[in-house]
């Protein structure tokens, strides 16, 4: 094979992914501004933020105010991620669509990334209405110290979710029980992400854990950059975020072409 | 039997050089089941199969014939057990990109669009991941919804549908990528009179384009109405590859007649005088009463069924033989002549 015939080979694949990347992204837009009932979980980002500021505040505890706010949103943002992650491939079966999109030049795994990032770009809405319902309901405007690195750090988190939730896609491409296992992995993941209580609260024989999930660098630089001090080395612990995120891009990438390739043998790609 | 084999690996092989089908199938073979204790069930056995660019090919058989097993397999969905089969060339399991390039495929049924969105806007999806964006994209679906006579519900959400126009959208979807090849499963499914008419001027202005056209159907009608070349499939096995004209002349000669309260006294007297028709082949006496009278020659039946009126018998009624009856009957009936 010639140096030419895999530079185009390569090209064909990027523009192939790009392609079904951006069909992914304005279907899935489309589809949330006229199926409301997809955006439940913003509905909980504000009525979490009250019971856990409530609480906190109740105790005192004033400096936990960040934790109150931010705590909701990350909730929300995981949630939808997980959400949209199972039932992408669950819905497109049970509309007899997968098939067809099978059949079309675009990998579908990023169809299905274009739709997670769809929904993550959507479900950061709930870092505004946490920290709004925090200001209005409490007259407790929390402070971001940092907010250019807390827009770099909310991004590379977006980036992050979409592509660990695409890991979790190719197990939905092969399960028949997809919305059982999404159940399953919801609250591990609020545990090991330090979403509520920081890992280093956590017991020391589960943070090493909790370290491989890019949600607890996520959450620690995001309560980093609601405190005056200097966020210490925010670039080292930034770049973990966005390494674990390629690296579930690559493995969710593959996952789902082999849990494909299974179903292509198997014959099972477009049973419900 | 060494000469036939001979003959057809030499024609398999002849097919592979010289010819480049638009679509091609040779010794294809799916097993479904098999793990765990599950039965083998076997969906094609040994399915050769080449289609001319321009053709509008038929596949015509039964629920369960393998006629949807052989379409997912030439659209990249599932993968064959053993043998091969291409489209332009390509490999269909090892070439998939540019199979996926060249074909449109077109599942039957009303699933599959998504509801919630307008036709455009599944259109525009779907261009999409064909490569097509911004005015190109706008031009093909504009195009495709005029074509298709939807540009006045482009707009409405396609949950508000009837089925007819679900089905008009699928194929508006099989067509966004400009397909050389597309495959209709079962695509007149539901629909009603008038729309299918449309459906099938719309085939034919796609083979005037150059486009080869398979189509799947157990309607014998539709098939006639459409097709250059008729492949029947039954239990998997390809039974014959024939023009239309051909499987429609077997099927009116091998009508069927039944006739029903016939007395029990008088079965042997209408037996006999309609075992003298020139072209009855068998008269059976399926239930009391009940008698089943099978012809092998063209105006055959509506002689049985004047008889039987004059005789007095009035509950008459002819049916169609199934397809994979009339085929062994008129191959039988091929074999006894070459023999004698």
């Amino acid at each position: 094979m010639t140096t030419s015939t895999l530079s185009s080979r390569a090209g064909e694949v990027v523009t192939g992914n790009v392609r079904g990347v951006a069909a992914g992204v304005s279907r899935e837009l489309r589809e949330l501004r006229r199926s409301p009932d997809q955006l439940m979980a913003l509905v909980t980002a504000p009525l979490l933020t009250l019971v856990f500021l409530a609480i906190m505040l109740h105790a005192n505890r004033h400096d936990l105010a960040p934790y109150a706010v931010l705590a909701p949103a990350l909730l929300v943002l995981w949630q939808m991620a997980l959400q949209t992650s199972g039932d992408t491939v669950e819905s497109e079966r049970e509309n007899g669509s997968l098939e067809a999109l099978v059949a079309t030049p675009s990998p579908l795994p990023a169809v299905i990334g274009g739709r997670i990032a769809a929904v993550t770009v959507v479900s950061m809405l709930g870092f505004g209405e946490s920290w709004l319902v925090a200001g209005l309901v409490f007259g407790v405007w929390v402070q971001v110290f940092h907010p250019a690195a807390m827009v770099a750090i909310v991004l590379v988190t977006g980036y992050a979710t979409a592509c660990s939730a695409l890991v979790l896609s190719a197990l939905f491409v092969t399960t028949r029980s997809a919305r059982t296992l999404q159940n399953v992995l919801t609250y591990p993941f609020y545990i090991l992400g330090g979403v509520i209580v920081p890992v280093a609260l956590l017991p020391m024989w589960i943070q090493p854990l909790s370290r491989l999930v890019f949600l607890s660098w996520s959450s620690d630089l995001m309560r980093d950059a609601l405190t005056p001090a200097p966020i210490e080395a925010m670039w080292g612990r930034l770049g973990m975020v966005l390494l674990l995120g390629t690296v579930a891009l690559v493995v969710g990438h593959l996952l789902v072409k082999r849990a494909l390739d299974r179903s292509r043998r198997m014959g099972s790609i477009g049973h419900v | 039997m060494w000469r036939i084999h001979t003959r057809e690996v030499l024609s398999r092989v002849q097919y592979r050089r010289d010819v480049v089908s638009a679509v091609g199938v040779v010794g294809l073979r799916r097993e479904f089941g098999g793990r765990r204790g599950q039965p083998v069930v076997v969906a094609l056995q040994g399915v050769d199969l080449q289609i001319p660019e321009g053709e509008i090919h038929g596949l015509l058989g039964p629920n369960g014939a393998g006629k949807t097993t052989l379409c997912k397999i030439l659209s990249t969905v599932l993968l064959p057990t053993a043998g091969s089969a291409s489209i332009s060339g390509y490999d269909v399991a090892t070439e998939t990109a540019a199979v996926r390039r060249l074909i449109g495929i077109v599942f039957g049924g009303e699933r599959g669009l998504y509801t919630r969105l307008t036709a455009r806007a599944n259109l525009e999806f779907w261009a999409t991941l064909y490569g097509l964006r911004g005015p190109a994209a706008h031009l093909r679906v504009d195009a495709l919804l005029e074509r298709l006579g939807m540009e006045r519900w482009a707009d409405d959400r396609v949950e508000t549908f009837s089925r007819g126009m679900k089905q008009r959208l699928h194929l508006a979807r099989g067509l966004v990528g400009d397909p050389r090849v597309l495959i209709l499963d079962e695509p007149t499914t539901g629909m009603d009179p008038v729309a299918a008419k449309d459906f099938r001027s719309l085939v034919t202005s796609l083979r005037a384009e150059g486009r080869t056209i398979l189509v799947t159907t157990h309607d014998m009608a539709e098939a006639e109405a459409i097709c250059d070349r008729v492949t029947l499939i039954d239990n998997g096995a390809i039974l014959a590859t024939e023009r239309p004209s051909t499987l429609g002349s077997w099927i009116t000669r091998y009508a069927r007649v039944s006739a029903s309260g016939v007395p029990d006294e008088r079965v042997s007297e209408i037996t006999s005088a309609v075992m003298e028709i020139d072209g009855v082949a068998e008269v059976r006496l399926t239930s009391p009463g009940a008698l089943l009278i099978d012809t092998a020659a063209e105006g055959a039946a509506p002689t049985v069924l004047r008889l039987l009126l004059d005789l007095g018998v009035t509950e008459v009624a002819t049916t169609r033989p199934d397809l994979a009856e009339v085929y062994l009957r008129a191959i039988g009936d091929r074999g006894m002549r070459i023999d004698r």
